[in-house]
């Protein structure tokens, strides 16, 4: 075996360490379900490759590292056969266990509960494309375990236009499903993200498989999210004139939302709208206005906060000065208001004014929350209480992010009845606190690529977050002597060793430990709410990404 | 009751011999079946069966397998035996010779669904079809619409009633594996007619899609007046296009045990199918709108994803010219959209 060969070589602990971290961000609903089942069993995994791995629950995912560890509860050996075998979903359990190539040892009930947790991961896995790359990758290493593999015929080179018979009568399928008689656009609604064309499967010349087209899952969140932010993203670019001026207005107005996030909102806007039985395109344009509104903020936000960047690059006053840049946060939520009315086109009037309604609501609860927090910090005040916080959070970010987002989505499915709207607000509302206290979390402890803010960026500002507020309340007095004169400093005159120091302090306290505890306790909490208050909803695609949502936020690295 | 011996047939073999030889399916992707499949007049009572032979491996040195499996689509949804539905005696087929008894007795081990019919045509087959693809692997198929089963169902809640169902059968023979025969569209419709005559019009649409070479699909659409075949439109005049997503939660897996396998997900079913053909004066457009679907998982002999054949129930439009006449009828159709089998 050549050395490049050799390094490239997987071995199982990696297909696992693989396995999870893909399950994780793209199908958390499972992770969690996995994770509950594993419970608080450590798993031992032995593979016949030399490799080990070790499998424990944690705040609800699941935590796969590399070697054995010292005291596990269950432990698995596999010889490479069995490793494959497990994967193998065409064969029945009882063929996996081969005599002598697979040994189990722990208590009966444990080692059960790893049945299922793995039972459950590979089910969900094996839909996964990434997942099916990893695993193929590792069982062609080893392709006598398998037979030998069949020799694939070449294909033919297609016919060439000389062969074919002219079609010149434009009597074609095509033309009658998309102008003569197209689809009822209340039908199929909840599946795709995107808008359903026709699709040709024969034309008398070539083919395309039924089961070829690209699809949106409830299986893959990545996916899912992916495809949204891009949907919406080409909304936004549209709904942003192509005028002058340009360096000094239209530019920066594309430049947050060039700067692509995860696509959260607009997930949740869609996923929304077609869980609500809408048809998902319905609910582009809205998500593209609330994504307006919220670069609008940013631009505002990171003014008021002086940060200096935003993911991953110089915020829009530091690059083009502050006149430039509120001067374009203006123009976003002018935009952003002419994004909702043009929705007057496509959903009509009563629902677009439903839309322009909730968002009123959202700005409110926004501009409420800021204002909180800015009053806060220029008092120099730290509120005792997490429920302060919980209220602060909310307003400022749990709307506009989780709340609004869904509600919206509804609204453009035309969903009307208060009490339904009002169902989401529970669930969403502990998810988005659950979600911005991980936030803030990532911005201590995260890696700056993956976060994309300025690291510590929050203690330099002195934003106020559960870490905080635990330490503050935890500290000693002669911890409290040095903490308070440190936090009232202005953010220029803090420097990065002080807020380095303040970053020790939390961890002596504990107080980043307690915020993820917080966050995790939060997130079910929402995810609870989530199953009791929306069980009026049917099953479909949209509630499916909407509950992947729901737990990724316990599953999300961090 | 027993499993019958589909593949021997015991002196009642499967037509002449030629295309459909009696001869033993000796290599271990040889296949052989019998499809039924039926639908009330009003649509809400449907049941499709399918009665299959697998060749023996040679290394194995063991029978053939024979794979039965039944699904009956009522008020209360599907249900669905595993493969292992129970044949009495030898199943009515319009191609064995000599002619057998008219029944068809057919139901999953142990509970519904279950039936119980007499079967008779009323019109011709069309003549055989092939789709050959990959290196020595071919499709052969011969269908007939209009043929009308009398006799007793039992569905999912296990209610026993006594139906009139208009439907189609067809014999299939050939030696592929699933991710190279890659997939097809297939379906028909017959026009509610007086009962015991043949339906004024029936279509049978097919379109068979191999993997390798990409390029060489097969498909047709043929039209029957009055139990005769009177058009047979070839692949080069036909368009065939989908359209939307039919909920996965109007998707049924089956056989049941497929569920408990952790079997991977299928694509999503298209919500409608519209197919035009064209030649000279002629003109058909059919249109059909999925409903529910129930989709079989068969197992892969090659690969770990399973080929899926979903059964695709729904209202079929057919309307255009034909030989100087209109056709407009509206129908229950059934649509099978197969595919998704890779090599692994």
């Amino acid at each position: 075996m050549s050395t490049e060969a050799a390094a490239q070589r997987v071995t199982g602990a990696d297909v696992l360490l693989a396995t999870v971290a893909e399950l994780s961000g793209r199908a958390p609903a499972i992770v969690a379900a996995a994770s509950a089942e594993l419970g608080t069993v450590v798993l031992a995994l032995h593979f016949g490759d030399g490799s080990t791995a070790q499998l424990v629950a944690a705040r609800g995912h699941l935590v796969a590292t590399e070697g054995a560890p010292h005291a596990p509860d269950v432990d698995v050996w596999f010889d490479a056969r069995a490793m494959n075998l497990v994967f193998d979903l065409a064969n029945r359990p009882v063929d996996e266990v081969l005599p002598g190539s697979l040994d189990v040892r722990g208590d009966r009930d444990d080692v059960l509960a790893v049945w299922r947790t793995l039972r459950l991961l590979a089910q969900r896995a094996s839909g996964l494309r990434a997942v099916q790359e990893t695993w193929r990758h590792y069982r062609r290493q080893d392709p006598d375990l398998w037979g030998r593999a069949a020799a694939s015929p070449v294909s033919a080179p297609r016919h060439t236009d000389g062969l074919a018979t002219p079609r010149a009568t434009g009597w074609t399928a095509l033309d009658f499903l998309d102008q003569r008689m197209p689809a009822d656009p209340r039908d199929g609604l909840v599946d795709g993200t995107v808008t359903d064309h026709p699709r040709v499967l024969w034309d008398g010349r070539t083919s395309r498989g039924w089961w070829e087209a690209e699809r949106v899952w409830d299986a893959d969140l990545l996916t899912v999210m992916r495809r949204c932010r891009d949907r919406v993203a080409d909304e936004m670019d549209r709904l942003i004139p192509d005028r002058r001026p340009k360096t000094s207005l239209y530019d920066l107005m594309r430049a947050y939302p060039a700067r692509q996030g995860k696509g959260l909102r607009p997930t949740l806007t869609i996923a929304a709208c077609a869980a609500f039985g809408g048809r998902p395109e319905d609910a582009v344009r809205v998500a593209a206005a609330l994504e307006l509104f919220h670069n609008g903020f940013l631009v505002h936000d990171d003014i008021a906060d002086e940060s200096t960047h935003r993911r991953g690059q110089p915020t829009l006053h530091e690059r083009h000065g502050v006149g430039l840049a509120v001067n374009a946060g203006d123009g976003l939520n002018l935009l952003a208001i002419d994004g909702v009315l043009s929705n007057l086109e496509t959903l009509g009037l009563a629902r677009t004014l439903g839309l322009i309604h909730e968002i009123l609501h959202m700005c409110r609860e926004t501009v409420e929350g800021q204002a909180i927090e800015l009053e806060w910090i220029r008092r120099q005040f730290i509120p005792a209480p997490d429920s302060s916080y919980y209220r602060m959070s909310t307003k400022k970010t749990g709307w506009y992010t989780c709340i609004s987002p869904c509600r919206l989505g509804a609204i453009a499915a035309g969903e009307t009845s208060p009490d339904r709207l009002d169902a989401l607000n529970e669930a969403f509302r502990w998810i988005g606190i659950a979600f911005q206290i991980q936030d803030d979390a990532l911005n201590l402890i995260g890696e700056e690529e993956l976060y994309g803010k300025e690291p510590l960026g929050d203690l330099l500002e002195g934003k106020r977050t559960v870490m905080l507020i635990h330490l503050m309340r935890s500290a000693t007095a002669e911890d409290r002597a040095w903490l308070v004169p440190l936090l009232r400093l202005s953010r220029p005159d803090r420097s990065q060793a002080s807020a380095e120091r303040i970053l020790a302090a939390m961890h002596a306290y504990g107080s980043i430990e307690y915020a993820l505890d917080v966050a995790d306790r939060l997130a079910h909490r929402g995810i609870r709410r989530f199953e009791a208050d929306l069980a009026f909803l049917p099953e479909n695609e949209g509630k499916g990404v909407l509950r992947q949502i729901a737990h990724y936020v316990t599953t999300r690295a961090l | 009751m027993v499993i019958a011996s589909v593949a021997e047939g015991n002196g009642s073999g499967l037509g002449p011999p030629g295309p459909y030889p009696r001869a033993q399916l000796g290599h271990e992707l040889d296949r052989r079946w019998l499809h039924y499949a039926f639908r009330s007049a009003d649509g809400r009572l449907s049941l499709i069966a399918n009665l299959s032979v697998l060749g023996a491996s040679a290394a194995s040195e063991t029978d053939p397998q024979a794979m039965s499996i039944l699904l009956v689509h009522d008020e209360s949804g599907w249900a669905s035996s595993q493969f292992n539905a129970a044949v009495d005696g030898v199943p009515w087929s319009a191609f064995r010779l000599p002619r057998p008894g008219p029944r068809l007795r057919i139901g999953a081990a142990g509970g519904p669904p279950s039936l119980d019919l007499d079967l008779v045509r009323t019109g011709r087959p069309c003549t055989s079809q092939c789709a050959p693809f990959a290196v020595n692997e071919h499709l052969r198929w011969q269908s007939e619409p209009g043929i009308v089963a009398r006799g007793s169902l039992t569905g999912r809640a296990g209610v026993h009633r006594e139906v009139t169902l208009m439907g189609y059968h067809e014999r299939v023979r050939g030696r592929w594996a699933w991710p190279h025969l890659g997939g097809w569209v297939f379906g028909f419709a017959n026009a509610p007619g007086e009962p015991g005559e043949p339906p004024p019009f029936a279509v049978v649409f097919t379109l068979i899609q191999p993997a390798v070479p990409h390029g060489a699909a097969t498909a047709s659409v043929m039209v029957w007046r009055r139990g005769r075949l009177l058009r047979h439109f070839p692949r080069r005049v036909l368009d065939v296009v989908v359209s939307g997503l039919l909920p996965r939660d109007r998707v049924v897996t089956s056989p049941p045990l497929a569920a408990t396998l952790g079997t991977a997900p299928a694509a999503p079913v298209p919500a409608r199918l519209v197919i035009t053909a064209t030649t000279a004066t002629d003109r058909l457009v059919i249109d059909v709108a999925s409903t529910t679907a129930c989709r079989i998982v068969n197992p892969n002999e090659l690969g770990r994803s399973g080929f899926s054949v979903h059964e695709v129930l729904g209202p079929g439009r057919i309307t255009g010219t034909l030989a100087g006449s209109d056709v407009d009828f509206t129908a229950p159709a059934v649509v099978e959209f197969a595919g998704g089998a890779d090599v692994d």
